[in-house]
């Protein structure tokens, strides 16, 4: 080679290893200094006004949402409890409720937080110019009464059991919104007429970039247990195997991603931690008893039966989850999780995969098997479509585990699974066969009305209750007790009316639970005070309690 | 010249609306939009109605097109499907600069190690360093992007594992507080080197077999005979004479290829985490906002449509021989 040539070649390989030498000492040292905690978001808020149905998201509450408190909080064992204040049934008939604040709480700009934000928040979610994402409980407010400084008296049309969900809901100060266009206003940032970033959680938002990173700082007018942090950056890593590199490389500290195969990997790793809990995600099969199926054996109850005692849900979920949640149940209730002890009754439990009662209800109907191995009754084969969201793998597993095991029993499954954008409109038209999908609960029943109850229409032909009822199952039953636990105030009434529906429904098997979609917390064991809540709260719940050693 | 740029440039124009026609019913011929939200049990039906009229979304496709084309003119191309409070143009005007940060160096580091190799590969032809470098474009055309992508993330983060120095990052733009100046760029290079060298690969593959192509048609032809008979050093005579005008296809090439990246590398941006025009494609597609997914393909074909003008300058400069009228 040319001695020019040679010299710059050598100057460009001196010039590029100055650069990653210089580049690899700033990388160590710019590691997440004491009292920061680098958090992998798998989602990035599309905004931050989490009240708003297009910023509504999980990461939007877990993320900058933090910053703004609700008066109950939803606690690891699903027990909604009070955080920022309380709350008291008055009276049963009006259904009153009293809502006092704590003492001494103020927002991150020194201003007091007060009753009068509370009324604020309920005026705000009511304002139908608004595109909230919700307005359940707040919309059977008829009144409120200011008492003092901390306490509001609502008064509702009628008695609402689920107050306190109603109440898990973020305080708005009303100081710095009254007068702003909601939709608009704190899109992405949370700030005052003056400017402030406003807060009332432990935390409070410093910066956002879009696309990159959401930061908190401290807040130092927090009212509860003083965060030992000084900061915490949510960075946004969107696809799993990323993730999975960063915590690996330490360029974040904790991840929380939905729970995929590769994930395993992590349990081997040194300076790791991961919890795992059976989450709200409620993984269960619908079935379209309605006009809209193709094959009219689904509106029979006892071909349902037989579809559930075709099915090993046991075996099905621990070869999903073998090696992520080994411990994860099965879900035998429609309606409470496996973690509310004293609420959750294994109804559905009696379905065990079993053959032999499979092939009882068909020979009960005068069904046959044909030469393929699958029964046939009066000409119609039971052949059903068995749909999911395609590209999800977890999913799709199990549908093939599903066919298989179906298959066996003599029932077929045949695959009709989409990308979601198409599989949702369709199931909501009703045409489907069978769906696997998930509802996201709170861990409250409330809204179970909506998904199991008998379909209502008002003169205009608009469909006003049972909306989510796809599947066209009607039992007047199931729908009584529904509607009565939805103002049944005393708990333990509460809970019997619910499991009554329930149980009926296992039974008549319009839906078939699965599993709860386990949670996957992954961490250093730098960070102290960590604790998965595997309700909608989030791993985010108690950041104040977080250390870093 | 400039007759014929202004030609061009009217030509672009129904090309232009065309695409947006065709995108645009293509869209929202997906389905509902709302599909994924209304499945909420608890969401008000108010707000879908809300969204509905703000959105056009009860009114024929027609009419929502001349919707979209008011808004792309007067309001810098409206709001997101779900977000009245953003704007559009704001978000392209974020995601452009990251994207062309990343489509410069992977471009501009494959064309200087492409060409080196394509001209060293033609002057040694059948040589061990040209097989060898043949073999390895092929291996880098058949190397599927995502999978490139993962194994590098897995061997920069075993590196840092094992030796605990972090030469480069596996994902992300910027590290936190890297503050302005030196420091910024050097992090900032260290978040692309990655997907640079990712995006690389083919480019090199590509530039390499089509240099190496056009200088073996060159170094045979008369007139660099003429230049060695001459008595002029092989090196003039491969730098200056052959490999001005063995450049030309590959300026041209790398012209068009550089106008095709700004679209984004979507499945690069997606692993990486760059928040660049493909990451804002992509999550724009899947929310089924036809609003700026016609934002970003207006953008997209107004960048290819500049960088075909500029590769056929080009060839008309390199090339005496072309004329444009």
């Amino acid at each position: 080679m040319h001695r020019r040539s040679l010299k710059l070649v050598l100057g460009m390989l001196v010039a590029a290893t100055g650069l990653i030498i210089a580049g690899a000492a700033g990388g160590v040292s710019q590691k997440a200094s004491a009292g920061s905690v680098v958090f992998g978001a798998e989602q990035e808020p599309p905004c931050l006004n989490g009240f708003l149905a297009g910023c509504n998201n999980t990461w939007t509450s877990w993320t900058a949402g933090t910053a703004l408190a609700s008066p109950y909080l939803v606690y690891p064992d699903f027990s909604l409890r009070p955080y920022m204040g309380s709350a008291k049934v008055l009276k049963k008939r009006p259904f009153t409720l009293r809502v006092t604040l704590n003492k001494g709480m103020k927002w991150s700009d020194g201003k007091a937080i007060t009753a009068a934000d509370v009324v604020f928040t309920w005026h705000e979610i009511m304002n139908p110019n608004y595109d909230l994402a919700g307005r359940a409980g707040w919309e059977l407010i008829k009144s409120a009464k200011v008492n003092n400084a901390r306490t509001v008296t609502f008064t509702f049309t009628k008695p609402y059991a689920p107050w306190k969900v109603m109440l898990n809901t973020s305080i708005l100060p009303a100081h710095a919104l009254a007068g702003e266009n909601f939709n608009e206003v704190w899109n992405t940032n949370y700030k005052n007429k003056a400017g402030q970033e406003m807060s009332s959680g432990p935390f409070m938002l410093q910066s956002y970039t879009k696309g990159q990173s959401l930061t908190m700082v401290r807040n130092p007018r927090f009212w509860g247990h003083k965060p030992s942090l000084t900061k915490i950056t949510f960075v946004f890593r969107t696809n799993t195997d990323t993730e999975i590199q960063a915590i690996r490389g330490g360029e974040v500290d904790a991840i929380y991603p939905q729970p995929q195969l590769q994930l395993a990997a992590l349990r081997g790793q040194s300076g790791l931690r991961i919890q795992s809990n059976a989450g709200t995600t409620i993984e269960h099969l619908d079935l379209n008893t309605g006009a809209g199926n193709s094959n009219p054996l689904l509106g029979q109850r006892w071909f349902r039966q037989a579809i559930a005692y075709s099915l090993d849900r046991q075996a099905m979920v621990k070869q999903l989850f073998r090696t992520l949640n080994p411990n994860l149940p099965v879900l035998n209730n429609l309606t409470y999780t496996t973690n509310q002890r004293g609420l959750y009754k294994a109804h559905f439990q009696k379905y065990k995969r079993s053959v032999a009662k499979v092939a009882a209800l068909f020979k009960a109907h005068n069904c046959t098997k044909g030469g393929d191995g699958i029964y046939s009754c009066g000409g119609t084969r039971a052949s059903v479509r068995l749909g999911t969201t395609a590209g999800n793998k977890l999913r799709e597993l199990a549908v093939e585990i599903m066919q298989a095991q179906a298959k066996s029993a003599g029932i077929e499954f045949r695959p009709d699974s989409q990308p979601s954008s198409l599989f949702f409109p369709r199931i909501s038209d009703n045409k489907y066969d069978i769906a696997l999908f998930a509802w996201v609960g709170t861990g409250d029943p409330a809204g179970q009305r909506d998904i199991y109850g008998c379909p209502v229409k008002n003169g205009q032909g608009d469909v006003i209750k049972g909306g989510s009822n796809w599947k066209s199952y009607c039992n007047a039953k199931v729908t009584r007790f529904l509607e009565a636990s939805d103002s049944a105030l005393i708990p333990r009434v509460r809970a019997a009316d619910v499991n009554a529906a329930d149980a009926i429904m296992a039974t008549d098997v319009p839906s078939i639970p699965l599993y709860q979609k386990p949670t996957y917390f992954v961490f250093k064991t730098k960070l102290g005070g960590v604790k998965d809540n595997p309700t909608l709260q989030g791993p985010t719940w108690n950041t104040e309690r977080w250390t870093t050693r | 010249m400039i007759t014929f740029v202004i030609r061009r440039i009217l030509y672009s124009i129904p090309v232009l609306f065309a695409a947006s026609v065709l995108i645009f019913v293509s869209v929202t011929a997906i389905g509902d939009p709302l599909a994924t939200l209304k499945v909420n049990p608890l969401l008000s039906k108010q707000t879908v109605k809300n969204i509905q009229a703000r959105k056009h979304l009860n009114d024929s496709i027609p009419v929502q097109y001349g919707y979209w084309i008011k808004d792309a003119v007067t309001n810098k191309f409206g709001t997101p499907l779900l977000q009245p409070g953003n704007h559009i143009w704001d978000d392209l005007k974020r995601v452009i600069p990251h994207t062309l940060q990343l489509v410069l160096l992977a471009e501009i580091l494959a064309l200087l190690i492409g060409v080196g190799i394509g001209v060293y590969s033609a002057i040694r032809q059948y040589s061990v360093f040209d097989y060898s470098a043949t073999t390895l474009s092929f291996l880098g055309f058949a190397m599927p992007v995502f999978w490139l992508a993962l194994m590098l993330q897995v061997l920069f983060t075993n590196i840092f594992l094992k030796w605990h120095v972090r030469i480069f990052y596996t994902s992300g733009l910027s590290s936190e507080n890297t503050g302005g100046g030196f420091h910024f760029v050097v992090d900032r290079l260290q978040h692309l080197a990655i997907p640079a060298m990712t995006l690389m690969v083919i480019s090199i593959a590509t530039y390499s077999r089509f240099m190496r192509a056009s200088m073996l048609e060159v170094i045979n032809s008369d007139y660099v005979r003429t230049a060695r008979a001459k008595g002029l050093m092989e090196r003039k005579v491969t730098l200056k004479h052959a490999l001005r005008n063995a450049l030309i296809p590959v300026v041209t090439v790398s012209a068009l290829n550089f106008g095709a990246l700004i679209g984004g590398a979507v499945i690069t941006e997606s692993i990486f985490q760059l928040d660049g025009m493909g990451n804002y494609f992509i999550q724009n597609l899947f929310s089924q906002d036809a609003y700026a997914v016609m934002a970003w393909l207006m953008v997209t074909a107004t960048a290819v449509i500049i960088f075909n003008l500029i590769a056929d300058i080009a060839y008309g400069y390199l090339d005496p021989r072309i004329r444009y009228d």
